[in-house]
């Protein structure tokens, strides 16, 4: 591999398939849909959604810490414990100076700002929570990872809407090659399923209106797609360089040997209708990891089942890779937004590691605008090289080039 | 008025019962600013007692706190 190269030590999971990375996994693979009415969206436009089944943070992280955290970064603390513990590392042992935190999110904490906003129309301002801020803040994401585990280098929170998760890997892995950090936690967090934010993506008309059948609602590729179905959650990558992961004995779980990334400059919610901004972004990465576009065994499609965006992404894999086999697991969790990246470069990781790509659930009758190949079931095939592809309202788009250890 | 104090810290503010005495500094029981401030809004909201989070910042002590709440609710 001529690419740079940056060792994933780490993952941490907390998704609608599962909390932990073995659970979401095991839901990944099979195939159920995590989708279902959502109790909170009564009155809303759209009422289908993916929780976090069982989500229970006082349990998870202490009363008081969950008191005092928006719901996107009590999932994002606990999938960066699950991921420290796996990376074989010790915060109370690390030296904190040289670990950096770089997550993604498209919206910080829209469940606290609504109901503080509650407060102040029913109320009065002097009824505002002194809390709001320190709470709703994107930039908490990653101060809180900071506070909680004493990570104390380079801290930051990136924003490109629904590539953010993807966008933060790849910024991840150049503060490592800037040798401006030893070890990186990174990845991305949301919690935006709200009345209000699920009202707004409604009247944009992106999201999936089957609510007679929510199960089959998110169906990435499918003739039949209607748009996505909004999930939740956080994902959580371990990176460091290669050579330090060796030798303090780390298992190597997958290398990010590539990264793109690039803006449509044409729409703020509109892919280009050839992709070419997701093309140049795929090319970047390939390039970056010093590899043929033939290299590519499977790509994690951004895939969210809207209309344009399977149509767009289709067009630019059959373009530039040919017929690598392609899936979205947003099939089964639904579309994480600032968290979606994050999370499928870890489904990614755990492809290579058991050389499996895992299933699009729902896919019953393939687009046959869409010239690709999907995988419907988990197809156990070989590959070395995979690419994990996200594209953002905005036009942003960030691929990343994932490789076996 | 010690015991309400404990009710609201435990079920508003989620601290752990076990570290709320009399004695416990507002730093044994994780109490910063924000958390005071959080304190007197739920104080006047649940209890109709107005105390100013400046005036429960200069307490010490959970103790002092209770002395703190229980003139202000002799001024309603």
């Amino acid at each position: 591999m001529a690419g740079p190269d940056i060792a994933v030590t780490g993952l941490g999971l907390v998704t609608p398939a599962g909390i932990g990375t073995a659970a979401s996994w095991a839901g990944v693979l099979a195939g159920r849909s995590a989708a279902a009415l959502d109790p909170a969206l009564d009155g809303n436009p759209v009422r289908i959604s993916c929780r976090v089944p069982d989500w229970d943070p006082d349990a998870l992280l202490g009363a008081r810490r969950a008191h005092r955290l928006d719901r996107f970064s009590q999932f994002t603390l606990v999938a960066a414990r699950e991921a420290i513990t796996d990376a074989g590392l010790d915060p109370a042992s690390w030296d904190g100076a040289r670990v950096g935190v770089v997550l993604g999110c498209a919206d910080g904490g829209p469940g606290t700002v609504e109901e503080q906003h509650r407060v102040l129309v029913e109320h009065s301002a002097h009824r505002v929570s002194p809390l709001l801020l320190p709470m709703q803040l994107p930039n908490m994401l990653a101060g809180q990872t900071a506070i909680e585990f004493g990570a104390r280098g380079p801290n930051l929170v990136v924003a490109t809407a629904c590539a953010s998760g993807t966008t933060a890997v790849g910024v991840a892995r150049d503060l490592l090659l800037l040798d401006r950090c030893d070890v990186v936690l990174t990845g991305g967090g949301e919690a935006m399923i709200t009345p209000l934010v699920m009202a707004g993506f409604a009247r944009m008309g992106t999201l999936s209106r089957r609510a007679d059948d929510p199960a089959a609602a998110s169906r990435p590729f499918d003739a039949d797609r209607d748009g996505f179905v909004a999930g939740e959650g956080a994902g959580v990558l371990v990176l460091e360089r290669s050579a330090d992961a060796r030798a303090r004995g780390a298992r190597v779980r997958a290398r990010v040997a590539g990264y793109g990334a690039s803006a449509d400059a044409h729409h703020v919610t509109s892919p280009h209708p050839d992709g070419l901004g997701l093309e140049a972004a795929m090319r970047a990465a390939l390039a970056d990891a010093g590899c043929a576009p033939s290299d590519v065994g499977h790509v994690n499609a951004h895939g969210t089942a809207t209309r344009l965006n399977d149509l767009a992404e289709a067009r630019v894999v059959r373009r530039v890779l040919g017929d690598p086999l392609v899936t979205s697991t947003k099939g089964v969790t639904g579309h994480l937004l600032g968290a979606a990246g994050a999370v499928e470069a870890a489904f990614t990781v755990l492809g290579l590691e058991e050389q499996l790509v895992p299933p699009t659930a729902n896919l019953e009758v393939p687009d046959p605008a869409c010239e690709i190949k999907v995988a419907a079931t988990a197809t156990a095939t070989r590959f070395d090289l995979a690419l994990s592809s996200s594209m953002g309202f905005g036009g942003q788009n960030a691929v990343l080039a994932l490789t076996t250890a | 008025m010690f015991e309400k104090l404990k009710e609201i810290l435990v079920n508003k503010l989620k601290v752990t019962p076990e570290q709320i005495t009399l004695e416990a500094t507002l730093e044994d029981i994780e109490l910063d600013s924000l958390a005071v401030v959080e304190l007197s809004l739920v104080l006047e909201t649940e209890l109709g007692v107005s105390v100013s989070d400046d005036e429960l910042l200069e307490a010490e002590t959970v103790g002092d706190m209770v002395k703190l709440i229980e003139q202000g609710s002799a001024r309603v």
